[in-house]
This record gives C-alpha cells, sequence and structure tokens, in this order.
C-alpha cells in the first residue's frame, strides 16, 4: 500500500528528482497520473531532466571561466555528480556554487587533460573555481558604495580594509586566466607559478589586483588587526626587515596605489554604516 | 489568525497598474538610463533580497520612478518542510524596502529535507494539500502584513490522489484566507495540454473576482506536452485564452515573463503591448506567434539561470 500522504509524496518525488536510477516504475503508475499523450514515467521525466539541466545552466554562470576549462561536456558532468552529492541547501541560487571548489578537491578530477601533469591540472582547476567563487560572492556582498572614500590624506591609523574585500593566494595566474577567457583572448593551461591577487569592489565593479607574497602577508595581517601599523610589524618579524624600512615602502610605493584601488575605507565612515 | 474578510478587502484595494514587465539583468541599465514609458516591473524577489551590491542598488532605483510587485520562486508553500523564518523576514523587508505593491509565489512546493530544488513542483490537490496550505498562507500573511497573492503554476504531472481541480483548489484557498491570485494564462494553457483538459473548463471555475494579476509567457511545443520555458513570443491560443480572462478580470494588472533569449528592451514592451489590442479585440492574428511543436530542444522548464547575475560584465583586472 502506497504512503499518499503529503509528507511522504513530496520525500518520494524529490528523491526521484535527485537520484532518478532508484525510482522504480510501479511506485510511479501508484503515485501519478498518465496523461492522453504521457504514462507518469513519462511526465516524471519531465521533471527530472529539467532538475538536472536547470541547475547545471545555474552552475555553469557562476564558473564560466572553469567551464571553459574543462570543456562544456566535461564540466556538467561534474556538475551532475556535484549537484547529486550536494543538492541545493538555500532558497537561493547564489549559494548553489558555495561548496563547488571543495567538491573539486575533494573528488579531485585527474586526468581531465592528457597533455598535462593530472595533478597539475586538477590543482589548476581548484584554484580557478576558488577564484570564481570569491568574485561571485564580492559581486553582491555589502560594500562601501554610497560613502565617502579615504584620500591620501587620510591618516593610517583610519585606514581599514573596506567590506567588500577579498584576498587570495593561487598556484597559478587564475585571475589573468579568467579575464583571459572573458576577453576569448586565449584559454590555455597557464603555467605553474604562484599568484596573489586582492580583490576590491567600487562602484559596484570588481577589480583584482596582483599583488607580491609580502603585499599578501602585510593584507592577511590588515584582516586580523585592521591597523597599518601593527600589520607593518608582523610582516617585518615575518620577514626579517627592520619595520622602518617597510614603513618607507609603504608610504612611497604601495599606499597611495592601494588607497587608489578601493583596498581602504576610513574606519569613521565605516563606523556610521 | 488573521481575518480572511480583512485580508479580502485588502486585495481588493490593490492597485490596477496595466501592462508591466519582468524586471530582468539584461536590462537594468536601458532601465536607469532611458526610464522606459512602463507601466509598472515585477522583480523576483529572491534576486533582491540578500543584495548588498548592485541588484540590490539597482531595485531601490527602480522603485523610485515605478510601481515594483515581488514575485517569488522559493517561498515553498506547500512544502512539509518548516518555513523558513530567514526567508520571510527579507522578503519583508525588501518588500518595504521597495513599496511593493503586492508580494507573490506560486501554488507549489520547491524541496522538503532542507533541499531546494529550484523548481516549482507540483502538489496532490486534496484535502489534506489544502488545510496544509490554508494554515501555511494564514502564517505568511501574518508575517509578512500584507495578503499574499498565488501564481497557478505550469504542471507536467498529476498525482492519483488529487480529487480537487486546481481552480476550485484555489477558490477554496482564496476563501478561506483571503489571498489574492496570480492567473498565469500561459500555464493554464501548458498545464491544461499537459493534462489533456481543456483550459477553458479551467477559466470558467477560477474565481476572477480574486484575481489580482495576470501573466503572460511563451512556451515550446515538444510534441507530446508543452514546457514553460519563458523564452519565446506568446502563441497565438495563449493571447486567444487571455482576451476571454481580462474580459472576466475586471482590469488585472498583466506581465509578461521572458526569462531565456532575452530580447532587447524595446522588443519586450512591444510584446507585452500587444496585450491591449487583445483587451479591445483588435489584435491582428497575423502578428502573433503560430505555435509549432519543435524537433529538438535543450530548454528547460520553469528556467532560473537567468536569476544569476552575470557578473562578468562587471569585473576587471587591475594594475
Amino acid at each position: 500500500m502506497t504512503d499518499t500522504t503529503l509528507r511522504n509524496m513530496q520525500e518520494w518525488m524529490q528523491n526521484a528528482l535527485t537520484q532518478p536510477h532508484l525510482v522504480q516504475k510501479e511506485e510511479v503508475a501508484a503515485r501519478l497520473t498518465s496523461s492522453n499523450r504521457l504514462s507518469g514515467s513519462q511526465r516524471l521525466a519531465i521533471y527530472q531532466r529539467s532538475y538536472i539541466s536547470r541547475l547545471c545552466m545555474c552552475l555553469a554562470e557562476q564558473f564560466p571561466a572553469s567551464r571553459e576549462a574543462l570543456g562544456e561536456e566535461l564540466f556538467d558532468n561534474f556538475a551532475r555528480v556535484f549537484l547529486a552529492r550536494d543538492p541545493s541547501d538555500s532558497y537561493t541560487l547564489y549559494e548553489l556554487g558555495r561548496r563547488f571548489p571543495a567538491f573539486l578537491e575533494e573528488t579531485q578530477p585527474d586526468g581531465v587533460d592528457p597533455d598535462s601533469q593530472p595533478e597539475t591540472w586538477v590543482n589548476f582547476m581548484i584554484d580557478l573555481a576558488t577564484y570564481e567563487r570569491a568574485l561571485f560572492v564580492l559581486f553582491d556582498a555589502p560594500g562601501h558604495e554610497g560613502n565617502l572614500w579615504p584620500t591620501s590624506d587620510t591618516p593610517d591609523e583610519d585606514l581599514v580594509l573596506q567590506p567588500c574585500f577579498n584576498l587570495g593566494a593561487y598556484r597559478f595566474p587564475v585571475a589573468n586566466y579568467y579575464h583571459n577567457v572573458l576577453e576569448k583572448s586565449g584559454s590555455g593551461l597557464p603555467p605553474l607559478a604562484e599568484s596573489y591577487v586582492a580583490i576590491t569592489r567600487y562602484d559596484y565593479f570588481t577589480s583584482s589586483i596582483p599583488i607580491t607574497g609580502p603585499h599578501y602577508k602585510f593584507l592577511q595581517a590588515m584582516q586580523e588587526t585592521q591597523s597599518v601599523d601593527a600589520s607593518l610589524g608582523q610582516l617585518a618579524t615575518s620577514i626579517g626587515v627592520p619595520k622602518e624600512n617597510l614603513q618607507e615602502t609603504w608610504v612611497t610605493h604601495i599606499r597611495d596605489r592601494w588607497i587608489a584601488n578601493h583596498f581602504f575605507v576610513d574606519r569613521n565612515t565605516l563606523s556610521k554604516e | 489568525m488573521p481575518d480572511a474578510a480583512k485580508v479580502a478587502s485588502q486585495v481588493s484595494a490593490l492597485p490596477k497598474l496595466g501592462l508591466g514587465v519582468g524586471l530582468r539583468n539584461e536590462h537594468f541599465n536601458h532601465i536607469l538610463s532611458e526610464k522606459p514609458d512602463v507601466d509598472w516591473f515585477e522583480a523576483i524577489s529572491e534576486n533582491f533580497m540578500d543584495s548588498g551590491g548592485r541588484p540590490g542598488w539597482i531595485i531601490r532605483q527602480i522603485a523610485e520612478h515605478y510601481p515594483v510587485v515581488l514575485h517569488g520562486v522559493s517561498m515553498s508553500i506547500g512544502s512539509t518542510d518548516p518555513i523558513n523564518e530567514t526567508y520571510l523576514q527579507r522578503l519583508k523587508t525588501l518588500a518595504d524596502d521597495v513599496q511593493a505593491r503586492w508580494v507573490s509565489d506560486h501554488l507549489c512546493w520547491t524541496g522538503v529535507q532542507s533541499v531546494n530544488s529550484h523548481d516549482l513542483l507540483p502538489l496532490p490537490l486534496n484535502q489534506e494539500t489544502l488545510d496544509h496550505v490554508i494554515a501555511r498562507v494564514h502564517y505568511v500573511q501574518e508575517v509578512l502584513k500584507r495578503p499574499l497573492i498565488l501564481e497557478n503554476p505550469s504542471t507536467y504531472a498529476s498525482f492519483q490522489n488529487s480529487d480537487i481541480p486546481e481552480p476550485e483548489f484555489l477558490r477554496a484557498l482564496s476563501d478561506a484566507t483571503g489571498s489574492g491570485l496570480l492567473l498565469d494564462v500561459n500555464n493554464v494553457y501548458v498545464s491544461c495540454f499537459n493534462d489533456g483538459s481543456n483550459p477553458l473548463d479551467y477559466l470558467e471555475s477560477i474565481p476572477f473576482d480574486r484575481v489580482v494579476q495576470m501573466h503572460l509567457a511563451g512556451h515550446t511545443h515538444c510534441g507530446s506536452y508543452l514546457l514553460d520555458t519563458h523564452d519565446q513570443p506568446v502563441t497565438r491560443a495563449v493571447w486567444e485564452l487571455f482576451r476571454l480572462a481580462w474580459q472576466r478580470s475586471n482590469g488585472a494588472s498583466t506581465l509578461l515573463e521572458w526569462d531565456g533569449d532575452v530580447p532587447d528592451f524595446q522588443s519586450l514592451h512591444q510584446e507585452v503591448l500587444k496585450a491591449r489590442d487583445f483587451m479591445q479585440g483588435e489584435l491582428d492574428t497575423t502578428l502573433v506567434t503560430q505555435e509549432q511543436p519543435v524537433q529538438k530542444h535543450t530548454n528547460v522548464s520553469n528556467p532560473v539561470d537567468f536569476m544569476v547575475p552575470t557578473i562578468r560584465n562587471h569585473s576587471r583586472l587591475g594594475t
């Protein structure tokens, strides 16, 4: 006897969408009616096909460069496995790709490019997906638009990282790759080369700014302390350079450029948001 | 429990907004710069309710110039999972912020066991479901402090234990809760074709005094079934159905949905303006799309990829 309570029906139908290979024809017939053109199974199949295709299309929108790198067919295969393992648990599609980079890391899709070392290719895909997710999140995160931005006159002690900021360390130049894909200017596997990227947002545009390893350490310290002075001190200790030297480099080469690139906001304007 | 009669009177007092267009990412810049002569916009609630970025800024700009209605796809009013309180609160905040003329969603469920299929899944239409949905609509209206407007979904399957026709289900739901109806004429056509029933019979049973809004959209004819794809012009059969429905709706606000292969704004607006001719019974039928079954298609029902923002146009590589 088929349990026809609403709860049971919903659990059954959802399982039929996410695990279509487990559906039994007899159960479909017991639950769904045929139409004058289609059987219950054929009608269910419309939902099954659309479920996976719909979400694959959404993932493709969120990871366009990863899809370019993997190729459409392979990307869709990964997307299907990912969605079967990690179905959406949020009311918003914006969260659909949240776990996709971690999925690639855990499943290690090796051997997708026979011309490259499998491990190299896997690491590239993981880093690229991580970068794409960071960009996607920053596009819609709360930012500083509508408020005053600091100038070169803003004292160091008032500078803090802006709310819409991401710091990334990658094994490949993924930001370059991503923008090359968008500009359709070549998308071969880039060489193995560490890259550090700060992503900022201004006027609802994200900018990916290449930075150096020491810059990355400094900005990591800024994320932790939100203090320029303390971060310079941490960096000095970390790389074994006198703090006074770093202070000079900060003032002469970095400070104004990063203010112009909207790395920082004035903590006094932030407190009013 | 809120008084259904009080909610019903609020529904009756909702404005007649005219002919509107679904707000889509592709048209944001055009709308802000050109301020086209459109009566109103319908925005997908989930695209804006959590936005701290450009979408959130855009809808607030648009709401300063146009009436805005919020249309959701994730309330999951028919699910047996608990209602998502965070979702409801954020929806309420957005509705208050943009002074939404009303808030709508679908008579459907989207998932259980904390999973979201992001599809508008069909409900078995029987007394158990009706009681369940009535209780949830009461609760939602209490939290939102406004009526809920529910849309008939496009459906591809029906349940053996359904014994209440959809229009009667909607009528009973509306009577019990005071909620309003969003009559999607294309969905009526699609669902009736897929179920082998007559769309004219469906319209006969709809409580038109509860219809606040109507939707128009294009679908894909896949031979043995229709898919609600929102990616092409409205077909002649749906226009004809719309004409009948509009004449009985006492001037319900009408909106065109177009979510796949979205045309430029002017073309989209022209398509919805055809409704004026149908309202007056003067449309040159050579101007409307004749339905042709397609041999092969990759379209999906209830597409949602249009809801994912295209960030590529808002990203650059700095130095």
